[in-house]
């Protein structure tokens, strides 16, 4: 694949505490391409969060954070951009939605305010009356009914399902070349969780915008995404398209995750090992790879 | 599974209860007209989305409310609205998140002693030995005793919370969502332990959750609520095959999934509507 929207090579991170480095990220290459949508899965405390953060350049702002690697976005390198042009990129040309979407929206502050701070980010002179506009038809993209109702309430009026809607339709708001979910909705019901997805994949697939999709459920990436990469202890484990990895998983650790999700045809509780050794061994790559 | 041709006692039973909550201004009605009775040995599965009433009504088997009209029963007799020690200490719970279930002031040991002292169970030196062998059951080591939660995992937290409802030898476990919190790896060791327990020994468990998936492999019969109404009961199988209701349809529809063969289950379910 050709120019992809975002790449990252080697890229590793460590915490520095009283107790010497800790490190969390141990050489992560990952890239996705114009319109593609992959899937970073693992378990708490793998390294999925830490890697979106690094992409949004949240975390190089943190003394005890030591990160090496090169991170691509669009063609430019990350690392080179000052404190203040990593900012600009936030919420305009890369976005994020986060797990719980109530907590993410400000309680202080009518949806509509929220919306015209973001929408001011690419166009300072937009008016109060333009911003309700671009909001209006943003939350119709949503399937929000009353969109004019909704842009006057507070996040706790809303529904939890609601909330996530507005969460997506701000996201995309700017129309970012990347969106970074991570772990979407996994604080909502089961059904408005499974809405909610289908409604942001088909968004993304309209627009085309690239997403980097972070989950532990891997029932959910199934449905999500088109490429998937697995991540165990801060370490790629195995990488390639959903179909073939959800079909024929290779890696001892890919297979171990795979074979702990309690089927919906029954078959019992599975009989999992500790983690065993075998989890750390080499990556197994589904594609081969093209050098950038 | 137990055995169907085993005679089926009803240990717990509900017989028409209802809860409403009165706020200032308005009443809610939490659970509306519940008939429910849970077998002794069998695994029940408690389903629903939030606000469906799961909780309230784990609240009231456990006796932390009365219901407000309506009856329990508990080996067939009344259970009265306040409850005495050996009626709490017949059902136990274990929740969904260890880290907040558990004092994080107080040792493993100390929390499990805790049980012990309230209950009056044992001698002293009876106490010890019985953390250890709660430890023990539970698979954790000896040496965890001396631990504080914040110093375990969240797979070895909820073993210690099990460990603790365990403590008293009740007859039921209610288990609120005992394994959303864990990652999906822990989440299948839990529930394994938690299978294998019921039958060693031969407990009855009320399990609450909104994943069917993890309903299909552990319980033996299930009701769906929906609103404070009970829409739905029947064993697994039929739910998963063939369920006679809407909402479970859609609840079905909705699981996130992994393989071909679940996906054709979920289509056979979603087009089977026709049937009812």
């Amino acid at each position: 694949m050709s120019d992809p929207i975002l790449s990252l090579r080697d890229l590793k991170l460590g915490f520095k505490t009283y107790e010497g480095l800790v490190e969390v990220l141990h050489g992560i290459s990952l890239r996705i391409g114009r319109g593609e949508k992959v899937a970073l899965v693992g378990e708490s405390g793998s390294g999925k969060s830490v890697t979106a953060r690094i992409i949004l350049g949240l975390l190089q702002e943190l003394k005890a954070a030591r990160i090496s690697g090169a991170i691509h976005f669009d063609g430019a390198d990350l690392e080179k951009l000052s404190r203040r042009e990593r900012q600009a990129l936030r919420g305009t040309r890369m976005s994020m939605i986060f797990q719980d979407p109530t907590s993410s929206l400000n309680p202080v502050f009518p949806i509509h305010v929220q919306f015209h701070e973001v929408l001011r980010r690419m166009d300072r002179n937009l008016t109060q009356k333009q911003g309700m506009q671009r909001a209006i038809s943003l939350l119709t993209d949503v399937s929000i009914p009353e969109p004019e109702r909704v842009l006057q309430a507070y996040a706790f009026q809303l529904s939890g399902g609601m909330n996530q809607r507005v969460m997506i339709a701000m996201a995309l708001a700017n129309e970012p070349s990347l969106l970074i979910a991570d772990e979407p909705g996994t604080a909502l019901d089961v059904t408005v969780q499974a809405q909610t997805l289908h409604l942001m994949r088909d968004l993304v697939v309209r627009k085309g915008t690239s997403v980097l999709f972070i989950s532990h459920n891997l029932g959910v990436v199934r449905e999500f995404a088109d490429r998937v990469y697995v991540i165990y202890k801060g370490r790629i484990v195995e990488h390639g398209p959903t179909d073939t990895l959800f079909s024929k998983p290779l890696h001892p650790y890919t297979k171990a995750l795979m074979a702990a999700v309690p089927r919906i045809t029954g078959g019992g509780i599975p009989d999992i090992a500790e983690n065993s050794e075998a989890f750390l061994d080499p990556m197994i790559d589904h594609e081969v790879e093209v050098p950038a | 599974m137990i055995e169907k041709t085993a005679e089926l006692v009803p240990v717990l039973e509900a017989r028409n209860i209802s809860k409403t909550f009165k706020a200032a201004t308005h009443e809610v009605r939490a659970l509306d007209g519940v008939n429910l009775s849970v077998a002794r040995g069998e695994c029940l599965a408690i389903v629903g989305e939030s606000g469906s009433g799961k909780t309230t009504l784990a609240n009231m088997l456990l006796g932390i409310y009365p219901p407000t009209t309506g009856e329990m029963l508990l080996d067939g007799a009344l259970l009265p609205a306040r409850r005495n020690l050996p009626l709490r200490r017949a059902i136990q719970l274990v929740q969904q998140n260890p880290l907040s279930s558990l004092n994080p002031r107080r040792t493993i040991g100390a929390s499990l002693r805790l049980a012990l002292d309230v209950h009056d169970i044992g001698t002293r030196q009876e106490r010890k030995t019985r953390i250890a062998a709660l430890l023990d059951e539970v698979g954790l080591p000896t040496e965890f005793a001396s631990r504080y939660p914040s110093a375990l995992s969240g797979g070895q937290r909820q073993r210690v919370a099990i460990a603790r409802a365990l403590a008293c030898e009740p007859e039921i476990l209610v288990l609120d969502e005992p394994t959303s919190a864990l990652d999906v790896l822990v989440q299948a060791r839990v529930l394994r332990l938690l299978d294998e327990l019921r039958h060693r020994k031969a407990l009855t468990y009320v399990f609450i959750t909104h994943d069917l998936a993890v309903v299909r492999n552990i319980a033996d019969r299930v009701a769906v609520f929906e609103r404070g109404i009970m829409v739905e009961m029947a064993d697994t199988e039929t739910i998963f095959t063939n369920p006679g209701n809407a909402y479970t349809r859609s609840l079905i529809g909705a699981i996130p999934i992994i393989t071909d063969e679940e996906e054709a289950l979920r289509k056979t379910v979603l087009e089977n509507k026709s049937a009812h």
